[in-house]
């Protein structure tokens, strides 16, 4: 089954990576942002069942992004890829509605377990 | 003056490999100083070796100058230089878990340092399968002439200067540094090679 | 590979010390210098605690030091101009110094163990020798920049390094609002002085004025010689009133004070001029403008005497 993703990330680098850990469904309509602002302009007009999203991003970060989802109720689920991987950091982001954290550089094996758990594989 | 020359490739890369680094380093040293260390996207640049003796000698006050040599595998070494101006030194001994009067305003500066530069440049050497050695910190007198005369006593040719430049934000407080790390010219292909291999991989 | 028999061979005959601690601060192992050198045995050292061993440890210091190379798994350092030892042990250079003990560079290494566990690895290293030679050079470096700022003959400030201290607390005195007064002196009819006595007369002259002068002064004023036969003094935190009773002061002395030089008695005044910092004056060359103008006001008065600049009058 096929789910809508966005990959939100300032670095080309980190945005192939997840595309090129995500299955073939997933990734091959997958859409890209290149900071918060982006993305949240895109989740306020199209619907994405997923959104990869990294922290430290100009513009708008990642807690910016969680926030504006949270207040304007736009639930996509909220996989975090981040190089800040302090637990308060982690705390922060799942407390803003996200459904789970993860270290960059991301691991497969961490991303398909992850998106097992949530439904999406 | 040798040029890093990336492309866009390599320079996002170069960027995302430092990112992490920054991001675990960072949090290495939030775990020690038992804290929360605000993070902030490190910005690269390459900068001349004669603007950054101007930049270092046009601060108003003196800034703290540690130097700190750093050798890796493949050729990969260098210098960092962590420049940055304490605005409150009597916080730095607290900050790091001592009392004020135990240690000396020098010693909390390099040893801070020393964890910065050296928690920064393990993870970084890791993520290019490296290994890093250090030589012992030294701090230098925050006049131009020091640190200029400290860099024209390096024996290799310190062409390349990478900028990183730092933000940290701890909780309560704050201070900035700039870590800057000379290159020799013999290090840049090889880091540019590292570069392209991990590229390849996409 | 290299075996096991050949490393601890190379490592108990390093001019370093390698000591060996467990995350209890136990003692794993040492190698052969430092069982020479702290004149200690193997048996008494090898798994007792390192404080226990060397109780001149700074005990909180290191813990806390030691902790940070566990946890970040990175290496740390101490240097001799940090601290000058941290182990007690005696040195064995050829010459004297200060210590009994050898200066000390050491290095804190992280190593992870087969059995999982973590060890620190504290590498001693004996810089006796730089430590002493870095200190002559340092102490060599302080009397040369204390030669530039001299003047050589009155052993007071020059004039280059009296400016810069001027303009130093010309500034503080803006910034915070404090006083700042200028005493600037001439010694009356030098030149027919040099010409009575020589110039082994008029130096004499000179140098006691110096010593003199510099007594009746307080621990912050700032003293140097202007100019051939001209003296300045900067008082901070001074106003008129404590200017004009200095400068009444030091123009009594140096009336009062008989130089005797070979067979001669030689009696000198001077001029005296005195500012303070007025709200006009933006930089300190203004300062001494207005010193000047008092001294030359001095000397058109009649000489031996003390002049306020005119401003400061009218106010």
């Amino acid at each position: 089954m096929s789910f809508s993703v966005l990959v939100c990330d300032d670095s080309n680098m980190a945005r192939k990576q997840v595309l090129r850990s995500l299955p073939e469904q997933l990734s091959a309509n997958a859409q890209l942002a290149k900071n918060g602002q982006e993305a949240v302009e895109l989740l306020r007009s199209q619907q994405f069942d997923i959104l990869f999203l990294d922290l430290t991003m100009p513009v708008l970060d990642g807690l910016g992004v969680l926030q504006a989802l949270k207040d304007e109720n736009i639930t996509p689920a909220i996989f975090v890829i981040s190089a800040d991987i302090q637990p308060e950091m982690q705390n922060k982001v799942l407390e803003l509605g996200a459904k789970a954290f993860m270290r960059k550089p991301v691991q497969l094996d961490v991303l398909n377990t992850n998106l097992k758990s949530h439904g999406f594989l | 003056m040798s040029e890093l020359n990336l492309n866009e490739d390599q320079q996002d890369c170069l960027q995302e490999i430092i990112n992490v680094a920054m991001g675990q380093a960072s949090d290495q040293l939030a775990r020690f100083l038992d804290t929360f260390v605000y993070l902030k996207v490190p910005s690269i640049e390459q900068v001349s070796t004669l603007s950054l003796i101007e930049t270092l000698s046009s601060n108003e006050n003196s800034a703290a100058v540690v130097s700190q040599g750093f050798f890796g595998y493949e050729g990969i070494r260098g210098e960092a230089l962590l420049v940055y101006k304490p605005k409150d030194s009597d916080r730095l001994a607290d900050l790091l878990g001592y009392e004020p009067d135990e240690l000396s305003v020098e010693e909390q500066i390099i040893d801070l340092s020393s964890i910065l530069t050296t928690t920064f440049l393990n993870v970084f050497a890791k993520q290019i399968d490296n290994q890093m050695s250090y030589s012992a910190p030294r701090l230098l007198a925050g006049s131009q002439s020091a640190v200029s005369d400290h860099l024209a006593q390096q024996s290799f040719n310190w062409d390349l200067a990478l900028k990183v430049k730092i933000t940290y934000q701890v909780t309560d407080y704050s201070f900035n540094c700039d870590m800057i790390l000379f290159i020799p010219e013999s290090a840049i292909n090889n880091i540019k090679s590292v570069i392209d291999r991990i590229l390849e991989e996409f | 590979m290299y075996s096991n028999d050949i490393c601890i061979d190379i490592t108990n005959k390093l001019n370093t010390g390698v000591l060996i601690i467990d995350n209890q601060y136990n003692i794993v192992f040492w190698n052969r210098y430092l069982e020479i050198h702290s004149n200690r045995k193997t048996d008494d050292v090898v798994g007792n605690n390192i404080f226990q061993v060397f109780p001149e440890l700074p005990q909180k210091w290191l813990k806390r030091k030691v902790e940070g190379v566990f946890q970040l798994k990175s290496q740390s350092f101490c240097s001799w101009e940090q601290r000058h030892h941290l182990f007690e042990l005696q040195h064995t250079r050829p010459i004297s110094t200060n210590s009994h003990f050898m200066a000390q560079n050491c290095t804190f290494l992280p190593l992870e163990r087969k059995d999982g566990s973590d060890n620190v690895c504290i590498l001693i290293e004996d810089v006796t020798d730089v430590c002493h030679y870095q200190t002559m050079l340092n102490k060599t470096l302080e009397e040369l920049a204390q030669s530039n700022r001299i003047d050589g003959l009155t052993q007071i400030f020059n004039r280059k390094h009296w400016e810069e201290c001027l303009e130093k607390e010309f500034s503080r005195a803006r910034r915070y609002q404090h006083g700042l007064a200028l005493i600037m002196f001439d010694l009356d009819h030098f030149k027919l002085l040099n010409d009575t006595y020589g110039h082994l007369g008029g130096d004499l002259v000179l140098i006691e004025t110096a010593k003199i002068i510099s007594s009746l002064l307080r621990l912050g004023d700032l003293f140097g010689r202007y100019g051939g036969e001209e003296f300045a003094i900067i008082l901070p935190n001074t106003d008129i009133v404590g200017a004009l009773d200095v400068a009444e002061r030091i123009r009594v002395a140096i009336s009062k004070n008989v130089i005797n030089f070979q067979k001669s008695e030689i009696k000198v005044t001077a001029s005296v001029g005195v500012a303070v910092i007025s709200e006009e004056d933006t930089r300190y060359e203004d300062l001494i403008s207005n010193t000047d103008l008092a001294l030359y006001d001095a000397k058109a008065s009649g000489r031996n005497i003390v002049c306020v600049a005119k401003h400061l009058i009218e106010a």
